[in-house]
């Protein structure tokens, strides 16, 4: 590595503004990306908290570390402290604010104000659900099926719904500021088909933020209405559907995972790209493919209510859908691997999460299709099967690609360099855990073990110690790199511009890069990923 | 307070058509996400109805058609004096766009005052669901799930009134503060589409609440 | 591209259009249709909804892309209708209880 000759000595966006009005009053998109980064790291710790007292009640077979209510409000409350506090906000909020106007040749976001908005809006809803969880937690599960959660349920069902819908307000402002930056604030020569993947993922991830949000906040609203004034909307007394409920809730939840996904997947794009130093293979399809993902996603939410009542041609309707949604991601995955033939690959940290993804990711996506046959599903329907499933998904693949993203961008965000060692040590501790934490709940719900129950037959002990055991594991892999990127922002070694020799706008600034991201607005000639057409650029970086 | 020639062009755009450009898609997307939160309960509305058609007329006939008639023509006249202040801004007349906001936020107080009366008589005659809510009829259960939807609904569509309502008065008393020209005047365009949509919302509520039990 | 500036005159002649339309939503209201009535007042309404969109918001007037965002919507919205409609209309296809 050329040893970088230090930029003169002007601001960075870290040290051009001090103190801590600076930081709470930025309209910088930088900054918001960090203050975000803080409070989902937050969340994370305690959904993270949750999750490991359900893993200890779960070593004995008796329901003897916690009662069984208690267990109904613990694993409600890991659910929503993940879904909406932790998972959707991740990586759009924290990478995609970051470097969205920079991979497009910004200076900052359509709508700063809006943007700094957002995050206090999610603080909001976030104090309201920790309150709620404080006051006595929720037990209906993050799903609020009624009539449990509007009639029966003695928690604090209202607000921890608030939290969420509050919450929700914060997903849809940021939806809107990506596609208005995106359509709008493109450098000139940055064409539509120029574009890195990363913000092409990000696009079709606002889309759902904006068009499947509104209908939770609908939803919990009618819940809240339900609860508080007793009328039956969802419940039978006064001839509401139960079934409605669960069609309007997973019309929005089903695309929620989708947003959950593909800023993952916008992540996978990018390091796959720099560690192979290629450009992504079939960019095209890539593209058109985030899209697919996400218009197609908003038609199988049926396939979570298979055994709930609905009828049976709207069942295989639904089933057939479900199929058809999982040709786009493997697609993405079969491009992926084929950007790794014939190129220069290299095992840096964030290649190790990227490939990992890759694995887990089609782990996951490969059992959803067990569960989109509706005759395998009526037998591993709420079993651990179903958990399993989605925690290959959202942690063996959106927690590793958010982990692979930070490590890749880490020197651009903080200027500092992180230590290449432990991190790929830690990188292989999170793939060993997550995979002894979560496979033996594949063969648990095989066998029949229901997810949600505090209690379970002495003869499956043996997988849930395993998976336990797993649990203990992830959570040393995670803590790592916590640890070691806090230290390596105030001792680590400065990084050059472009550590990874990458193509990409934001590599052609500072690290870290000044307030306004570009002194000159950059005019864009190449296509995107041009490693053989910078080959020379990129060698002398 | 900057004045409309700095905050016609913030730093991040390239021209002030651009910026207007771009607020106006990012108040249109905001739009589409009101059609999809509004739409969940249209969409709840559609199906009950399909389930429980004769109960929901039934309910439909509680429905005040004058009042209800004559708050449509109130609001879809506050379009016109919205969309006529947009056009008066926009050619720089400053002083007729004020008076046009004002009878725009007139207008919308109106329409409130008649939606609550019609609130209280749905009280006096115990059609209220959760608070007080009496029926005599075979279909009592359909005809209170049709009223909880009629609260939701035109009561959320209250709500938005209330708040365009405020902005519309702020808006107007900025204009008079000088803060707009024929330049930029953004802000009014924007509120324009929302005042706007939160007409055609109640013209649909009009439509699905009110109508159907007229015949009788 | 610069902004849209619409005659006034448009502007009146959409409001007698729809005043006109509002009347005659109700006048429809006295005819006995049955459940068509419903149809029928929300056709109107979409007719009038069109005409706000079309002139007040300037929707004809304005950018492609603002037509398509418009129609994106509304499809999404016809998605979650339709796709669950189709659930509570075709239960009681099969002969079977409960189902």
């Amino acid at each position: 590595m050329i040893a970088h000759l230090a930029a003169p000595e002007t601001a960075d966006y870290l040290t051009e503004e001090r103190g801590i009005r600076s930081w709470l009053l930025t309209t910088d998109h930088k900054r918001i990306g960090l203050l975000y980064t803080f409070s989902v790291t937050f969340f994370f710790a305690v959904g993270a908290l949750f999750a490991a007292l359900m893993r200890l009640e779960l070593l004995t077979p008796a329901s003897d570390l916690v009662d069984p209510e208690t267990y109904n409000k613990l694993f409600s409350m890991h659910g929503i402290m993940m879904v909406w506090f932790f998972l959707i906000p991740s990586i759009p909020n924290t990478l995609g604010n970051f470097l969205i106007p920079m991979m497009i040749g910004a200076k900052d976001v359509a709508f700063p104000k809006l943007n700094l908005a957002s995050w206090y809006v999610f603080m909001i809803g976030g104090c309201v659900a920790l309150y709620s969880m404080m006051r006595g937690g929720v037990d209906t599960g993050w799903t609020f099926y009624t009539p449990f959660s509007t009639i029966y349920s003695t928690t604090y069902v209202v607000g921890a719904a608030a939290g969420v819908f509050i919450s929700g307000f914060s997903s849809i402002m940021t939806g809107l500021n990506f596609i208005a930056t995106i359509h709008g604030l493109r450098a000139p020569g940055m064409t539509w088909f120029r574009l890195p993947l990363f913000i092409w993922s990000h696009y079709a991830t606002s889309v759902i933020l904006v068009l499947a949000t509104p209908i939770l906040a609908i939803t919990l609203l009618m819940i809240a209405v339900e609860r508080i004034f007793q009328v039956g909307i969802f419940s039978p007394e006064l001839g509401g559907d139960p079934v409605l409920f669960q069609h309007m809730f997973w019309f929005y939840s089903h695309p929620a995972v989708y947003i959950m996904v593909l800023p993952g997947m916008a992540v996978i794009s990018e390091l796959v790209a720099a560690f192979s130093r290629r450009a992504v293979f079939g960019y095209v399809f890539v593209a058109f493919a985030s899209i697919a993902i996400a218009v197609i996603g908003f038609l199988v939410w049926g396939h979570h209510m298979f055994v709930a009542g609905q009828s049976v041609y709207s069942a295989m309707a639904f089933s057939v859908l479900s199929y058809l949604v999982a040709v786009p991601s493997a697609i993405k995955v079969f491009n992926w691997s084929a950007t790794l033939y014939k190129g220069s690959v290299s095992w840096d940290t964030p290649m190790l999460y990227a490939i990992g993804f890759i694995g887990l990711f089609t782990v996951g996506g490969m059992t959803g299709l067990f569960l989109a046959a509706l005759g395998i599903d009526v037998h591993v329907t709420d079993t651990y099967f179903v958990i399993a499933h989605f925690h290959y998904i959202m942690v063996g693949g959106t927690v590793m690609a958010f982990l692979g993203g930070v490590h890749y961008w880490w020197p651009k965000i903080s200027g500092k360099l992180y230590p290449e060692g432990l991190a790929r040590l830690s990188a292989l501790i999170v793939f060993l855990g997550f995979n002894l934490t979560f496979f033996p709940q594949f063969v648990l719900g095989y066998l029949g073990m229901p997810r949600r129950y505090a209690a379970y037959p002495p003869e499956w002990q043996a997988l849930n110690v395993l998976s336990t055991a797993g649990a203990s594991i992830l959570g040393i892999g995670y803590l790592l790199p916590l640890c070691y990127l806090i230290w390596s922002w105030r001792c680590g070694p400065p990084a050059p511009p472009n550590p990874w020799r990458a193509t990409g706008l934001e590599w052609q600034t500072p690290s870290p890069p000044p307030k306004h991201n570009f002194e000159v607005t950059p005019v864009v000639r190449r296509k995107a990923y041009d490693y053989e057409g910078m080959k020379e650029e990129l060698r002398l970086v | 307070m900057s004045s409309p020639e700095v905050l016609a062009l913030r730093e991040q755009y390239g021209t002030a058509d651009q910026q207007r450009e771009i607020s106006t898609i990012g108040m249109w997307i905001f739009l589409a996400t009101e059609v999809m939160f509004f739409g969940g309960l249209f969409a709840g509305f559609a199906i009950y109805r399909m389930y429980y058609t004769q109960g929901f007329m039934e309910g439909s006939a509680e429905m005040e058609i004058v009042l209800g008639s004559v708050n449509t023509a109130v609001l879809i006249t506050s379009s016109l004096t919205m969309a006529l202040s947009v056009y008066k801004t926009s050619i720089g007349k400053q002083f007729h766009t004020y008076l046009l906001l004002l009878a725009t936020a007139v207008l919308g107080l109106v329409f409130l005052g008649i939606k609550f009366t019609e609130y209280y008589l749905h009280y006096q005659h115990h059609k209220v669901p959760g608070i007080w809510f009496e029926s005599t009829s075979p279909h009592s259960g359909a005809i209170e799930l049709f009223f909880v939807y009629y609260f939701c609904m035109t009561g959320l569509h209250a709500l938005h009134m209330i708040i365009g309502i405020s902005v519309v008065v702020v808006f107007a008393i900025r204009t008079a503060l000088g803060r707009f020209n024929a330049l930029y005047h953004t802000p009014i365009l924007i509120l324009g589409l929302y005042w706007h949509f939160v007409d055609i919302v109640w013209v649909f509520l009009f439509g699905i609440f009110y109508i159907s039990g007229l015949h009788r | 591209m610069p902004e849209v500036t619409v005659s006034p005159r448009i502007y009146y002649l959409t409001y007698a259009a729809l005043l006109c339309l509002t009347l005659g939503t109700v006048l429809i209201g006295y005819l006995d249709l049955g459940w068509f009535s419903m149809f029928v007042a929300v056709a109107i309404a979409a007719i009038k909804a069109t005409l706000i969109a079309a002139f007040f918001m300037h929707a004809l007037y304005e950018k492609v892309m603002i037509r398509l965002l418009i129609a994106g919507a509304l499809l999404w919205f016809m998605i979650l209708v339709t796709l669950t409609m189709s659930d509570y209309i075709t239960r009681s296809w099969l002969p079977l209880p409960g189902k």
